[in-house]
C-alpha cells in the first residue's frame, strides 16, 4: 500500500510508542482481517489475546498497576494506528483506555485499583462505560438508573444503552442518579463487575458500522456492590464524567485520524494504479485536488489531536479543546472517507474494496461521545462566556480571522446578552469559526512547514462560518416557516 | 412566583431546574461548575432564565461574577432592590 507523507512515526513522541508502533503494524497486517470482523460482527477472541500480548490494554494504566503509564498523546498514536487497520478494534481499545479505565485510574479507591487495574492492564478483563440511557440520550442529567446506599454497600437499579465493549467487558463504570449521595438528585460514578448478581447483558446491536465493536444494553437489577466501588466523591458523578469525556473524545478523535489516513492511503493507491485515457487517475487535476484536500485535512486532524493531548499533558483544561477536536475530526474523517469512495467510482460502493466499510465505520463518530450538533452549541456558548480563549497566533491570516471572530462574539454578547443561549444556529456558526481557528493554530504549533495551504483553507472555512452567522436569524426564521407550512399540510 | 417578593426562592427554584436537583439540595456555598456540574451552556441557560423572570436583559458582564448558589441569590436580590 502506498504510504502518503502524513503517515510516519514522527508524531510518536513517546519512546515506548515508537518501539510499539512498528510491531503493532506488523501484527495488524498479519493477523487482523477487518472484512471478517465486519462480516461476523465480532472481534475474535484470538485477536483480543494478540492485542493483550502487545500490551494494548495497559496503555494508560499506571506502571505501578501493570500498565505502561503512557500519556494521552501516546495512547492517541496507538489508537490512530489501530483505526488505520480496523475501526472496531480501535473503538474497543480506545474505550478501554479512555472512558473505561480513566475513572478508576483517577478516582478509584486504593482497594479497587489494586484489585482491578492489573487485570485490566493485562487484558484479562476489558473495561466498559455506561452513561447513556434510552430515554436520556446525551443529557447526563436525566438519568433513571439509580444507585442508593443499602446495608452492605450500594444498590444499583436501571438500564444503560449503547454500552461499548459491554458484550465481553469484565468491569463497567456507570453513571447513575444517586438520591441520598450528595443530594436528592445528584449523580455518582460506580464500578460494577460483570459477575455481580443482577447484571444482565442484552443482545448485540445490529449496527451500520464498526460492526465488530460490541454494543449492548446492560441491565442492573438490584445489583449490590461495596462502598469501595464508588469513584470519587459521592454526588460528583456528572462533573467527573465531563472530565472522563474530555479524555475519551480526544482518543476518539485519534481514531478518526487513523480512519482518515486509511481512506487517503486507499485513494492514493487506487488513483495511482487505475488508468483512464492511458493515464493514471492521479495525473488528472481534479483527482489531485481531491487528494490534496484529503491530505491537508488529515494533517490538520493530526495537529489538533496533538495539540489537545499536549494541553492535557500540561495539566490544562481540555473540555472545550477536546470537543473542538472531536467535532473537527469526526466531520472531517467522514468527508475524507466519502471522497475516497468517490475516487474509487462504482468500485468504492462494493464492500470488498474496504472503502464502503470505512465510510460506514466513520459515521458513528459524529454521534457518540456527544453528538456534534450539541457539542457545536456548547463550543459556541463557551466562547461567548469567555472570549479571552481567542488568542493570537502570530500568523497574519489566522489573526485576522481571530479578530473578525472576536468582533462577532462581541456583537453577539451585546445584542443578545445571556439570551444568546436561545440562538443555537448562531452559536453553532460561531463554533465553526472557532474550530477553524483552533485547528489552524494547532497546525502552526506543530511547526509543520507543509501546512500553510491547510491553514489558508481553514481560514476560508472560518470566514464562511462567520458569513453564515450573519444570516443565522434569517435561516432560523425560514426553517420555522417551512416547518409551519409542513405542519399545516 | 413574584421575583420582587421572593427573589431567593425564585433563584433557587430556577437553579434547581437547570441543575436537575431539588431546591432543598442546594447549599449557599455550592459552586455552579464544580459542585452542580453546570458548564458554559447551562450557566447561560440559568442566567437567561433568571433574566426572563426578572424581565431584564442581562449582559454577560453582569453575570461573570456569579460562581456560587449564594452569588446567584445575591445577584437577583440586588436586581430586585433596584427601583424599576
Amino acid at each position: 500500500m502506498l504510504r502518503p507523507a502524513v503517515i510516519d512515526d514522527a508524531g510518536a513522541r513517546d519512546g515506548a510508542v515508537s518501539l510499539l508502533l512498528p510491531e503493532l503494524r506488523r501484527y495488524l497486517a498479519r493477523d487482523v482481517d477487518g472484512e471478517a470482523i465486519d462480516r461476523e460482527g465480532a472481534i475474535p477472541e484470538a485477536t483480543r489475546d494478540g492485542l493483550a500480548r502487545l500490551g494494548l490494554f495497559g496503555l494508560t494504566i499506571p506502571e505501578s498497576h501493570g500498565g505502561a503509564g503512557l500519556s494521552l498523546g501516546a495512547a492517541c498514536e496507538v489508537v490512530a494506528t489501530l483505526a488505520e487497520a480496523d475501526r472496531s478494534i480501535a473503538i474497543m481499545v480506545g474505550l478501554h483506555a479512555g472512558l473505561g479505565t480513566r475513572g478508576l485510574v483517577q478516582h478509584g479507591t486504593a482497594e479497587l485499583r489494586d484489585r482491578w487495574l492489573p487485570r485490566l492492564a493485562s487484558g484479562e478483563c476489558v473495561a466498559s462505560f455506561g452513561a447513556t440511557e434510552a430515554s436520556a440520550g446525551s443529557d447526563l442529567t436525566m438519568l433513571s438508573t439509580r444507585v442508593k446506599p443499602v446495608a452492605g454497600g450500594l444498590r444499583i437499579d436501571g438500564e444503560k444503552s449503547y454500552v461499548t465493549n459491554g458484550g465481553f467487558a469484565g468491569l463497567f463504570t456507570i453513571l447513575a442518579s444517586s438520591p441520598g449521595l450528595g443530594g436528592a438528585r445528584a449523580a455518582s460514578l460506580v464500578c460494577v463487575p460483570r459477575d455481580a448478581e443482577g447484571v444482565k447483558i442484552g443482545r448485540e446491536e445490529d449496527k451500520l458500522g464498526i460492526r465488530g465493536s460490541s454494543t449492548v444494553t446492560v441491565t442492573f437489577d438490584g445489583v449490590v456492590v461495596p462502598w469501595s466501588h464508588l469513584l470519587g466523591e459521592p454526588g460528583k458523578g456528572i462533573v467527573l464524567t465531563h472530565g472522563l469525556l474530555a479524555w475519551g473524545r480526544t482518543i476518539m478523535s485519534a481514531g478518526c485520524v487513523g480512519a482518515a489516513r486509511s481512506a487517503l492511503a486507499m485513494a492514493m493507491a487506487h488513483t495511482h494504479t487505475r488508468r483512464q485515457s492511458r493515464r493514471p487517475l492521479s495525473a488528472f487535476g481534479a483527482t489531485r485536488a481531491h487528494l490534496a484536500w484529503m491530505s491537508m485535512r488529515t494533517r490538520a486532524m493530526e495537529a489538533i489531536v496533538r495539540d489537545v493531548s499536549a494541553a492535557a499533558e500540561a495539566g490544562g483544561p481540555i473540555a472545550i479543546p477536546s470537543a473542538i477536536a472531536k467535532v473537527y475530526c469526526s466531520d472531517t474523517a467522514f468527508a475524507i472517507a466519502d471522497r475516497a469512495l468517490q475516487l474509487h467510482g462504482a468500485l468504492g460502493f462494493l464492500e470488498p474494496t474496504g472503502v464502503a466499510r470505512l465510510l460506514r465505520d466513520c459515521r458513528i463518530t459524529r454521534i457518540f461521545e456527544g453528538a456534534n450538533d450539541v457539542l457545536l452549541v456548547r463550543i459556541g456558548a463557551a466562547l461567548l462566556a469567555d472570549p479571552s480563549a481567542l488568542g493570537r497566533t502570530g500568523a497574519e491570516a489566522l489573526d485576522a480571522l481571530a479578530l473578525r471572530l472576536g468582533a462577532a462574539v462581541d456583537a453577539a454578547r451585546r445584542r443578545w446578552g445571556v439570551g444568546a443561549v436561545n440562538h443555537q444556529l448562531a452559536l453553532q456558526r460561531i463554533a465553526r469559526a472557532h474550530i477553524a481557528l483552533a485547528v489552524g493554530a494547532a497546525l502552526l504549533d506543530g511547526d509543520d512547514a507543509g501546512s500553510s495551504h491547510a491553514v489558508s483553507e481553514l481560514v476560508s472555512e472560518g470566514n464562511e462560518a462567520l458569513e453564515a452567522l450573519d444570516r443565522a436569524d434569517t435561516d432560523d426564521a425560514r426553517a420555522a416557516a417551512v416547518l409551519s407550512v409542513l405542519a399545516e399540510a | 412566583m413574584n421575583a420582587l417578593e421572593k427573589p431567593r426562592e425564585l433563584t433557587l427554584s430556577i437553579l434547581a431546574e437547570v441543575a436537575e436537583v431539588t431546591p432543598d439540595d442546594l447549599e449557599p456555598h455550592h459552586r455552579l461548575r464544580e459542585d452542580l456540574g453546570l458548564d458554559s451552556l447551562t450557566s447561560l441557560e440559568l442566567l437567561s432564565r433568571l433574566g426572563e423572570a426578572l424581565k431584564m436583559d442581562l449582559e454577560f458582564e453582569q453575570a461573570m461574577d456569579i460562581r456560587t448558589v449564594d452569588d446567584a441569590c445575591l445577584f437577583v436580590e440586588r436586581q430586585c432592590s433596584v427601583p424599576q
